[in-house]
């Protein structure tokens, strides 16, 4: 099986009036509520205990889902596991071709899986466009990944001596349980499913409360594109349908995004070796960071200005990778601060359907009051600028906001808020934003504004994150460029995207063979 | 008829290079600026230079200045000798101070040759030089980028006032009437050049109104004033992520009842877009759907945003949008030059280039559409088409220099580009200075390899 080199599927050009129709026509089709079921092999069992809502218009009711059960969780990984040996012994190249198929299947239905990205997460257009893009770019980059493998060339050579014959293989580990997050609804539970599939495992998607639509479109799609019914079974649900695959003796791996608490208990859950246990049960955890951007005094803050308002308030600062803290040379503090202020006053709240919307709303109740805990916080310890846009009456809506004067030991400094919110702080020079950075457990993204070659090469060095983005914004990792992924409290090391992400869902197994037979090199 | 014109083309070239002042028959050598000789030789080294001149107005202290041209320096492969020294000289403070001081000198002269003034009133003396030479101008306010509202405020604020200061400067130099007066009627003296990206913080790509609606009341007042002041207003065109807002916004504001009488204004279309074509339809079709006083002025320029769409485009797996070969570009040039010219009375046309050819081309073009020297306006860039302008002059055409004024400092990013635009490799400018033989110059763009 010959392929073309891997590209990035590309995001459509809106700024082109035919192709920004393109995504209103896929949004006025778009027909809700979706109703996702517990798909486990050909079963369905539909029910509506969880319902997705619009973040926007929260009466709109996306997705009315079936709330799996632990007995569903059971019977899932039953399923899985029966599935695995077929699975795991179909050629490299027919899993492959099924994760292409399931990639073409996606192209096809573009406009209409970004329109359902942009209503059940509240992804503006460019963000669910690109969250389409990224999920076939997984399937793409996998299924290449995967031929690698098999061919032998993603092990390392082994050395050989007279007489025997050694040989490394990576096999697959089993059923792997998949559990994935909101923020972006199609591409990460796509990326983490195809890596366990494109290697020969099984697996079982537990997609987020927030957005099971979604989860069901990426089963779909690898379904349609010939993965087998028993080898992915969607398991829409809560965090106990998760904890329960999670302490399940026939679990192999957890592939997990999402936030460093429920990544910590699922990292003490698959310690625990249970009754039963056949395996160590191994976990790809991606977590949550704080991330700092650091300005030094040569900064251009005409491209930083933009960079930061991109990192800290695109998609409402929902993403892992954006940034929570800015860390400014004193030297262009104050006008950092007076120009990033005007700025932020300047952005739109609003539906992301609206093309012209900067900021949407957060995605559920839950997250609007604690980044409003957060803001009023910020306003006792120091100082809050809110921008004092207009929002819309109804919807989940923050307003964007700058916090500066927080004392070192501010929660704000150190804890993950996930919205609109960023910190700005002075720092004397280069070194000692270094220090701050390197202070905080956490390790995922960073960013650095600097025209110094040499303060760029030290930056470098002393960086701990996991990705480190120069002179430009710190979010919008790309698959195959950015393989992505922290470092720390962050998350396990491992990189999305990148090439060795797929060794994180297979075992080596190595043969050695005496050649020798009576003394005869046979 | 195409032979006659190219028989013309080539009359008109030679007359012009032949009316080159001659003291100064190398332009590029009359910047009298090593590095701008070496930098259009090497491209890593004139990465480094642009990369110093682009990060001096963020450097604190000469000891600054001297470690971040030091630093460029050093991811240069092959250091020509005299930067050698330079870097040698960097490794005591004393010598990077002295450094520091030399290249701030140096990059400031360089500067002094694009700005012509710190404000406009400043800019005055030029301005008044140029005229007396028979050379009217636009100027262009330059400024940092506008990030927030009140930078939009102040760009605009600087905007009114430069209009009243040029209203009332050239209202008092003396009558040039080959700069005055076209067969439709009488041209504004006083003339100035607004990018909308400085007038909004809200450009889009993907939301063109957005700009549009922030910009719209800032640019209407722009027009208002320049319509009391009899001034003329160009709004210039920048990369293609706002093309769709500028175009539109200011076609929309020049069709409100209240500007049919004036002022007269203008756009801007690049030749480098593959689809400046449809662009010039639209621009067209206004022009013919919403009849004013003083005709739409277009300025065909090559486009100055070239590196910037190729990379934009290349990043996302897009289309290319310019053309990425000279010729073809040049020879769309060609075309939009014809076409403009065949559409007046309907609009104005300026043609700006310093490609020999392209300006020879659009003088023939003209003359054997019939059209008066006066009714083709050239334009030149201060600072690298000085002296195409005058010879330009010198031939009894009417040309414009396009003025950058404003802080040295805040102005480093557009010299930037202009000198990145200006010493590539196959710029008309560098190959000039190189020597190139004026037959090669002056050839018809190549047409399209077979692929």
């Amino acid at each position: 099986m010959k392929l073309a080199p891997f590209a990035n599927e590309p995001v459509l050009e809106l700024r082109r009036a035919a192709q920004r129709r393109r995504l209103t026509d896929g949004l006025a089709t778009l027909e809700l509520p979706v109703h996702v079921p517990v798909w486990i092999g050909d079963e369905r069992r539909h029910g509506e205990e969880l319902v997705s809502t619009d973040p926007s218009a929260p009466e709109r009711v996306v997705a009315l889902s079936a709330r799996a059960t632990e007995a569903d969780a059971e019977a899932a990984v039953a399923a899985a596991r029966a599935a695995f040996a077929r699975w795991a012994s179909t050629p490299a190249e027919e899993r492959a071709a099924a994760l292409l198929r399931a990639a073409a299947w996606l192209r096809e239905r573009r406009a209409e899986l970004a329109a359902l990205a942009l209503r059940e997460c509240a992804k503006p257009w460019p963000e669910a466009d690109a969250d389409v893009c990224e999920a076939i770019d997984f399937l793409e980059f996998y299924a290449r990944g995967a031929l690698e493998l098999q061919g032998g060339e993603g092990g390392q050579p082994l050395l050989q001596v007279p007489g025997e014959r050694n040989e490394l293989r990576y096999v697959p580990r089993g059923v792997c349980a998949v559990i994935s997050p909101w923020n972006f609804p199609l591409a990460i539970p796509m990326g983490m499913t195809a890596a366990a599939l494109a290697t020969g495992n099984t697996a079982v998607l537990k997609p987020a409360e927030q957005a099971p639509a979604c989860g069901l479109r990426v089963v779909e799609a690898l379904r349609a594109g010939g993965v087998p019914a028993d080898a992915v079974a969607l398991l829409p649900g809560e965090g106990d349908a998760g904890a329960a695959l999670a302490r399940h003796a026939d679990v192999a791996t957890i592939a997990f995004t999402g936030s460093g608490p429920v990544g910590l208990e699922l990292l003490r859950t698959a310690a625990e070796v249970t009754e039963g246990a056949r395996q160590l049960t191994r976990v790809v955890a991606e977590m949550g960071g704080k991330n700092c951007i650091i300005v030094d005094s040569d900064a251009d803050l005409d491209e930083a200005i933009p960079g930061i308002v991109e990192s800290a308030f695109g998609y409402a600062g929902q993403k892992c990778s954006a940034a929570a803290r800015v860390l400014v040379h004193e030297a262009v503090h104050d006008a950092l601060v007076e120009r990033l202020t005007g700025a932020v006053a300047g952005l739109q709240l609003g539906p992301p359907e609206d093309f012209a919307t900067d900021v949407p709303p957060v995605v559920e109740r839950d997250a609007r009051e604690r980044v409003l805990r957060y803001a009023q916080l910020a306003e006792r310890e120091g100082s809050l600028t809110t921008a004092p846009a207009s929002s819309p009456a109804d919807g989940w809506y923050v307003a964007p906001a700058i916090a500066t004067g927080l004392p070192p030991e501010s929660a704000i400094l150190r804890e993950e808020i996930f919205g609109p919110l960023l910190s700005v702080e002075p720092v004397r020079d280069v070194d000692e934003a270094c220090d701050r950075v390197d202070a905080l457990p956490v390790a995922l993204t960073g960013g650095l504004f600097s025209r110094n070659p040499r303060v760029v090469r030290h930056v470098i060095e002393r960086s701990p994150v996991g990705n480190l983005y120069i002179n430009r914004s710190t979010t919008g990792a790309m698959v195959g460029r950015q393989p992505f992924g922290g470092n720390r409290l962050s998350g396990t090391g491992t990189k999305a995207g990148g090439r060795e992400y797929l060794l994180h869902f297979v075992e080596p197994r190595v043969v050695t063979e005496n050649t020798v037979r009576h003394g005869l090199v046979v | 008829m195409t032979e006659g014109l190219e028989d013309e083309v080539q009359r008109i070239g030679r007359a012009i290079a032949k009316a080159f002042p001659s003291h100064r028959a190398r332009p590029l050598k009359a910047l009298d600026d090593r590095a701008m000789d070496l930098a259009s030789e090497d491209a890593e080294l004139r990465a480094a230079l642009f990369r110093f001149v682009d990060v001096v107005p963020a450097c604190r202290s000469l000891d600054d200045l001297a470690a971040h041209l030091t630093g460029y320096l050093q991811e240069v492969d092959e250091t020509p000798p005299p930067l050698r020294v330079a870097m040698r000289v960097a490794d005591t403070k004393a010598g990077r101070a002295a450094l520091g001081a030399a290249s701030a000198a140096g990059v400031k002269h360089m500067a002094h040759r694009f700005i012509v003034g710190a404000d406009p009133t400043d800019a005055l003396p030029t301005l008044r030089t140029l005229w007396r030479r028979g050379i009217a101008a636009s100027v262009d306010l330059l400024g940092e980028a506008t990030v927030t509202s009140a930078e939009a405020d102040r760009y605009a604020a600087r905007c009114a006032d430069a209009l009243e200061t040029l209203a009332e400067a050239f209202a008092r130099m003396r009558p040039q009437p080959a700069l005055e007066r076209d067969t439709i009627g009488p041209i504004a003296r006083a003339n100035l050049s607004v990018k909308v990206s400085a007038l909004t913080p809200l450009l889009r790509a993907e939301a063109p109104e957005r700009g549009q609606r922030d910009a719209a009341p800032r640019l209407r007042e722009l027009l208002r004033r320049a319509r009391r002041l009899g001034a003329h207003l160009h709004i210039d065109m920048e990369s293609l992520d706002t093309r769709e807002a500028v175009l539109e916004l200011v076609l929309a504001l020049l069709a409100e009842p209240e500007f049919a009488d004036g002022p007269s204004a203008g756009v801007v279309l690049q030749a480098y877009l593959r689809d400046s074509p449809q662009t010039l339809d639209e621009i067209l079709d206004f022009a013919r759907a919403t009849p004013r006083a003083q005709p739409l002025v277009v300025r065909l320029v090559k486009g100055a945003y070239w590196d910037h769409e190729v990379v934009e485009a290349r990043q996302h797996g897009w289309s290319v949008p310019v053309f990425e070969r000279k010729a073809d570009c040049d020879a769309n040039f060609e075309a939009l030059t014809t076409r403009l010219l065949e559409a007046r009375p309907l609009v104005r046309v300026a043609i700006a280039s310093h490609n020999l050819r392209s300006v020879a081309h659009a003088v023939a073009r003209n003359r054997l559409l019939g059209g008066a020297d006066s009714d083709l306006e050239l334009q030149v860039l201060r600072g690298l088409g000085d002296d195409l302008g005058h010879a330009l002059a010198a031939s009894g055409l009417r040309v414009r220099s396009y003025c950058p004024v404003g802080d040295l400092v805040a102005g480093m990013a557009y010299l930037v580009r202009r000198l990145l635009e200006n010493t590539s490799n196959e710029s008309f400018l560098a190959e000039q200075a190189h020597g190139v033989p004026l037959e090669q110059l002056l050839a018809p763009p190549a047409a399209e390899a077979p692929s």
